[in-house]
């Protein structure tokens, strides 16, 4: 009779053999890979957080510079008679020289010196001075002739160098700027008169051409971002509810349904691009709604949203027990009362995370978004109701987006532009992180276990 | 050894003193996190601490050679949890403490120096569901010996796999699908399975958490003739659920309640004479 | 169009109020004795009130401009339409024409009389219109002009029949249900009948939207056939297009680019993401994965754009700078490498989270059963859990590849725009996603062949994506049923 057990040679608890002792190391070493892995993935978050923030704080500070400046009557107000609709008529461009002549006798009447003529000067100044200037002077007529103080902005070459981001050796090769202007600009810095300061302006300010990354913001982007929100929040989560309600506690199972649920499951996982073609052939060339409007942006991102609504509120129906169901049908109300006195109340805080969820997934989408036209370079602020005769009246004004704007920084030549895109990615992290915040402490605040 | 076997079963008597594990002052406790400290005074602590559960309360147990051992109990007397004290099954549940002293052969199996792995082969376990991988029969049986390097070559590993199979009653009704899923026998079938996994490892000491649980009459005393075959090559400790079936098979019984062991005997004087009147309840049917 | 809409609701409001009042007036001022509560009786007068207008209206809003677009066409001769190329554009111009007279009349460029008398040869209306700033592209032919007025006037007149209609029908359903209205009346479950239809019109807008994505793409795509052979396009391996025209369209190199990189992409995202989610399921303690779990889930959260600009400005100038450079590999910085990295990373927590619940799905008596014959853990993970999770590990790399293959925003930032079928993975390549932003951003003509091509890409696209998506999830529900 054969053993089993004779083959294998007694032995000690203590004495490992060598077979165990090479498991062990493999043990140790498959953990190690595990770990590693995680570490992988957690260096990769910390990596691409330093990039975005190391290159895009500093767009939340910009660099002004003070000097008087003579208003003079007879280049900004011809006729004579303060009428800003006659005023109206002088463009930047007839106030640029006013900048430029105010700068050079500032520097003249403070003994600074330099090197440069007329234009470099000028040429130090953002383009968009001009109009911060003749904005405030058609706001308040009786500033001509006057000699007012102003803080405008500088050119973005000369805003990167005080940001590190220009230095003489590359002010050498570049045409945009010149080392004098550099020099000049430290000894303003020296003395105060040119300062790097908080800039709200990136937050509120229109987009600017790709001439003047200095004076580019936000604004158009938030507030179109925050009329696609506004769209998305008042479609996605009752439609997704009336649809979760059905599938969930009315429903049969057949065909149909089976259709439907699979239908939901794809669109989950569809491209999100597909969904901006869908957007282009129906909104827009099959319904006319206008290009780059929030409306069809908001659309759009609706019926992206709506299987993530759906899935998270179907699982916070499953949730709630059958016995509450019972307990309404035995008070001898229908399933109808059942569900929208009892079930829906009770699913409502996961019902509230995943609408919270699905919109900062909107909110971060851009593929869809490029497609239906909303890279258009807008200036003007989108109202709510539509100025334009021919579109639908609500939301059909242009506008851009939150992360389009970062894609259309990035289609820019100048490279202050990079700074500008990264600093719009922290404003848009900043909305998910509080969204993301609310998600989380409503599910912390109700969550319910039964 | 051969002359052992055949000693063993012409007198089984003589072999049951033959001692094999031994368990002392063992306390186990839950939800102790990470903890650490020395034995003595760490059992004392928790046993203090009133978020820790004290699942077994300092339960002396001795284990001898080539006998069925059952424990019994209610549930949550704390019998399995015993159970997977003696292989250190225990290990992978998060939070939970061993204290007092196991030993094998007059070994220390919670030494630090003892490699959990290496015990587990020698104290081999059958679990109360049938749990085949998902895997061919052969691959089920072969897994042991695989991963203990057990085989020289594949002849020497088809050798092992039908001899486990034929000790574990079972290879009469696989023999020509071995190729075939383990998933897809019966649970009774599944089971035998799994004890035969169990035994191709060559173990010392089988331990068994109700095996037959979960299976019909029939399967149930295939298992538990298996049982006694078994008896002969290996030390065996069952709990059970049944109190039938602990008459049935063993020869020593250990009676848990509420983390205690209330007594421990030869299994003849348990059900016909107990000491404890709480056994009494028990086996009368007034606690259970 | 907005007052038809308040009409109708306030007669649904005021049906409200008397069918409530009436359901209670039957029933003598007690509103026990009713079937239903007041509310149900209100909001069922409502319901009949407003539902059959809307849809009325809506219908209406649709078939409209299809009868009038059909009456216009006739007005205009058969070569004007080869002309301008197509009956779609020749329509645009007539409904552009139409809508300018309109806006004409509301700025005082004209009375409503002297716009429906216009005439090609006495006014200059293209300039007329610019001077009230409505911008017409070319000067105004006749036939054009005929077919704008019949389409004004026909517009007219559907206009004031359908406010008739639509106001008549609501006032009908407002009568019809309040003289129905006492206190046996069933109105709960006819309402409840209607939210039932609400619910299950709400449930259909999936299939909806798939419809619409499908119509909406194989439509166009028909239409791209049309002007470009598909041989050429499935087959072609050049992709270069021009709008002088002659461009050649072949899918062949989007294709590879695609594949290439979320091959690139996977083999970063699998193998990391698959190792997190074995040490967070099987090693890690619970302080361990209550840290790094959602560490790793917050680059789930993060917009792909966010990538997409780490990848433009971190990942790709760093690869470039230390590997594709000294290697002489290539001196881009958007390359195959850059944003199948990036996207590798994107893709670490979508496959990490997925196989951590499918490995939390293996039961833990296998587990057990592995241990208990001495086992290690590493051991029990890759022949026992690992073997035993597979069909459900197959279906998130499944759908994590699916997700790779649609990916815009990083490849458009990270990969760069050239078509090319090379394997170097330092080089600038392109992707089906790419193309179709590039083809469709901007200004385009919906009828060149350049444009319309991105509708077949996004058709490809879909198709590709929706087999992957529905092969995954029936692999992951049968895994899910098998331990359930």
């Amino acid at each position: 009779m054969s053993d089993v057990t004779q083959k294998a040679p007694k032995r000690s608890l203590f004495a490992p053999d060598a077979r165990t002792q090479k498991r062990n190391r493999a043990e140790k070493r498959f953990q190690y890979y595990g770990m590693a892995a995680v570490g992988v993935g957690i260096f990769a978050l910390i990596v691409l957080l330093t990039s975005i923030l190391g290159s895009g704080l500093s767009s939340f500070r910009q660099t002004y510079i003070s000097f008087p400046v003579d208003l003079l009557a007879e280049r900004i107000d011809p006729e004579g008679n303060r009428n800003p609709a006659e005023m109206a008529a002088v463009t930047t461009f007839g106030y640029m020289p006013l900048l430029a002549m105010s700068f050079q006798a500032h520097l003249e009447a403070e003994g600074i010196e330099h090197e440069m003529g007329a234009r470099e000067l000028a040429a130090m100044l953002s383009d968009d001075a001009p109009a911060q200037i003749r904005d405030r002077v058609l706001a308040n007529p009786d500033l001509v002739g006057t000699t007012i103080d102003v803080q405008i902005l500088v050119g973005g070459r000369i805003d990167g160098f005080f940001k590190g981001r220009v230095t003489m050796a590359s002010a050498e090769r570049d045409r945009n700027v010149s080392p004098a202007q550099l020099v000049l600009a430290q000894v303003l810095a020296d003395r105060g008169d040119v300062v790097t300061r908080f800039n709200w302006d990136f937050i509120t300010a229109p987009d600017a051409s790709g001439q003047r990354p200095e004076a580019a913001g936000l604004g158009v982007a938030i507030i179109g971002s925050f009329y696609m929100m506004l769209v998305v929040l008042a479609l996605a989560p009752p439609i997704g509810v009336a649809a979760s309600i059905y599938l969930e506690e009315f429903a049969a199972k057949n065909r149909f349904t089976d259709l439907i649920e699979v239908n939901i499951s794809n669109l989950a996982a569809v491209p999100s691009i597909v969904f901006g073609i869908l957007g282009l052939a129906v909104f827009i060339n099959f319904m006319e709604f206008n290009q780059s409007s929030p409306l069809v942006g908001g659309l759009v991102l609706t019926l992206m949203t709506l299987p993530t609504i759906i899935i998270t509120t179907r699982a916070s129906l499953r949730a709630v027990p059958p016995s509450i169901r019972q307990a309404a049908l035995g008070l001898g109300a229908s399933r109808m009362q059942s569900v929208f006195h009892h079930v829906l109340p009770l699913a409502m805080p996961g019902i509230l995370t995943g609408t919270i969820i699905g919109l900062a997934q909107a909110l971060g989408e851009t593929a869809p978004l490029l497609l239906i036209g909303m890279v258009a370079f807008v200036r003007e602020y989108p109202d709510l109701m539509s100025t334009h005769s021919n579109s639908f009246p609500l939301m059909g004004d242009g506008a851009t987006a939150l992360p389009v704007q970062v894609y259309s920084w990035t289609q820019r030549a100048d490279p202050a532009f990079v700074e500008r895109a990264s600093g719009a990615i922290i404003v848009l992290l900043v909305f998910l992180v509080v969204m993301n915040a609310i998600a989380i402490l409503l599910r912390r605040r109700f969550e319910r276990r039964w | 050894m051969k002359d052992l076997n055949e000693m063993s079963q012409t007198d089984q008597e003589s072999a049951v003193d033959v001692l094999k594990m031994q368990a002392r002052g063992v306390d186990v406790f839950y939800g102790a996190g990470g903890r650490t400290g020395s034995a003595a005074g760490m059992a004392a602590d928790l046993a203090a601490d009133k978020n820790v559960t004290h699942a077994i309360k300092g339960v002396d147990v001795d284990i001898a050679d080539k006998t069925v051992t059952a424990f019994i109990g209610p549930s949550g007397c704390g019998k399995s949890t015993f159970l997977r004290v003696l292989n250190r099954m225990n290990d992978t549940i998060e939070g939970c403490r061993v204290t007092g002293k196991v030993t094998l052969e007059g070994e220390d199996i919670y030494d630090p120096n003892v490699d959990p792995v290496q015990l587990r082969a020698k104290v081999g376990m059958v679990f109360q569901k049938p749990n085949p991988f998902p895997k061919s029969i052969f691959d089920n049986v072969a897994y042991g010996p695989r991963i203990h390097g057990l085989s020289s070559n594949k002849a020497d590993l088809a050798d092992i796999v039908e001899r486990s199979l034929r000790r574990a009653a079972i290879w009469n009704e696989v023999k020509d699908r071995l190729d075939a899923p383990g998933t897809g026998l019966s649970g009774g079938q599944q089971q035998r399975l799994c004890i035969a996994r169990a035994v191709a490892t060559s173990p010392e000491v089988l331990l068994m958490d109700e095996p037959c649980s979960s299976l019909d009459p029939i399967a149930t005393a295939q298992v538990e003739e298996l049982i006694d075959d078994l008896r002969s090559r290996y030390s065996v400790v069952i709990v059970t659920h049944s109190m039938q079936q602990a008459a049935r098979v063993s020869q020593k019984t250990a009676f848990f309640h509420l983390g205690n062991l209330v007594e421990f005997g030869d299994t003849d004087k348990i059900f016909t004479n107990p000491s404890d009147p709480r056994t009494e309840s028990y086996i009368t049917g007034r606690i259970g | 169009m907005l007052s038809i809409l308040t009409a109708i609701v306030v007669l649904g409001g005021l049906g409200f109020f008397l069918g409530r009042q009436r359901a209670i007036a039957s029933a003598g001022g007690d509103a026990r004795i009713l079937h239903s509560l007041p509310v149900y009786y209100g909001t069922n007068v409502a319901l009949l009130t407003v539902v059959p207008a809307v849809l009325v209206l809506g219908v209406w809003l649709i078939v409209q401009p299809m009868v009038i677009a059909g009456a216009a066409i006739d007005l205009i001769p058969e070569q004007g339409v080869t002309q301008a190329g197509s009956r779609d554009l020749v329509m645009s111009d007539v409904r552009r024409l139409a809508d300018g007279i309109n806006t004409g009349v509301e700025r005082g460029a004209f009375t409503a009389a002297e716009a429906a008398s216009l005439d090609t040869a006495t006014t200059d209306i293209r300039a007329v219109l610019a001077d009230v700033g409505v911008a017409l592209g070319t000067d105004v032919e006749p036939a054009i002009l005929a077919a704008a007025q019949r389409s004004r006037q026909m517009s007219d007149t559907a206009s004031t029949w359908m406010q008739v209609i639509v106001l008549g029908l609501a006032v009908a359903g407002l009568t019809y249900a309040w003289l129905r209205t006492n206190k046996d009346l069933r109105a709960r479950n006819t309402v409840e009948r209607a939210i039932l239809g609400l619910l299950i019109t709400a449930s259909t807008l999936a299939i909806l939207t798939t419809v619409g994505i499908v119509l909406s793409m194989v439509w166009e795509s028909a239409n791209f056939f049309q002007l470009y052979r598909w041989q050429d396009f499935f087959f072609g391996l050049e992709w270069r297009p021009s709008f002088e025209g002659g461009s050649e369209l072949g899918l062949i190199p989007l294709l590879w680019g695609t594949i290439y990189i979320s091959l690139i992409a996977l083999l970063v995202a699998v193998p990391i993401g698959l190792f997190a989610a074995i040490y967070m399921a099987e090693y890690a303690s619970r302080r361990v994965r209550s840290v790094a779990k959602p560490l790793i889930e917050v680059l789930a959260g993060i917009p792909t754009i966010v990538y997409g600009l780490f990848a433009l400005i971190t990942v790709g100038p760093l690869l470039r700078d230390y590997f594709a450079a000294p290697l002489g590999l290539g001196t881009s910085s958007s390359s195959v490498m850059t944003a199948g990295i990036v996207m590798g990373i994107m893709l670490i927590p979508f496959v990490s989270s997925l196989s951590d619940d499918i490995i939390n799905a293996v039961p833990q008596s296998l587990r057990d059963g592995s241990y208990g014959l001495g086992a290690t853990q590493s051991e029990t993970v890759k022949q026992v859990v690992l073997p035993a999770a597979l069909p459900g590990i197959v279906g998130a790399i499944l759908l994590a590849a699916s997700r790779a293959i649609g990916e815009t925003m990083i490849v458009v930032l990270g990969a760069g725009a050239a078509a090319r079928l090379d394997l170097n993975p330092f080089e600038a390549m392109t992707t089906v996603t790419v193309k179709i932003v590039g083809q469709l951003t901007g200004d385009t003509d919906f009828s060149s062949p350049e444009a319309l091509v991105a509708f077949a890409l996004g058709l490809t696209l879909f198709a590709i994506t929706l087999c992957l998506n529905i092969f995954a999830l029936v692999i992951v529900r049968k895994y899910r049923e098998q331990y359930e």
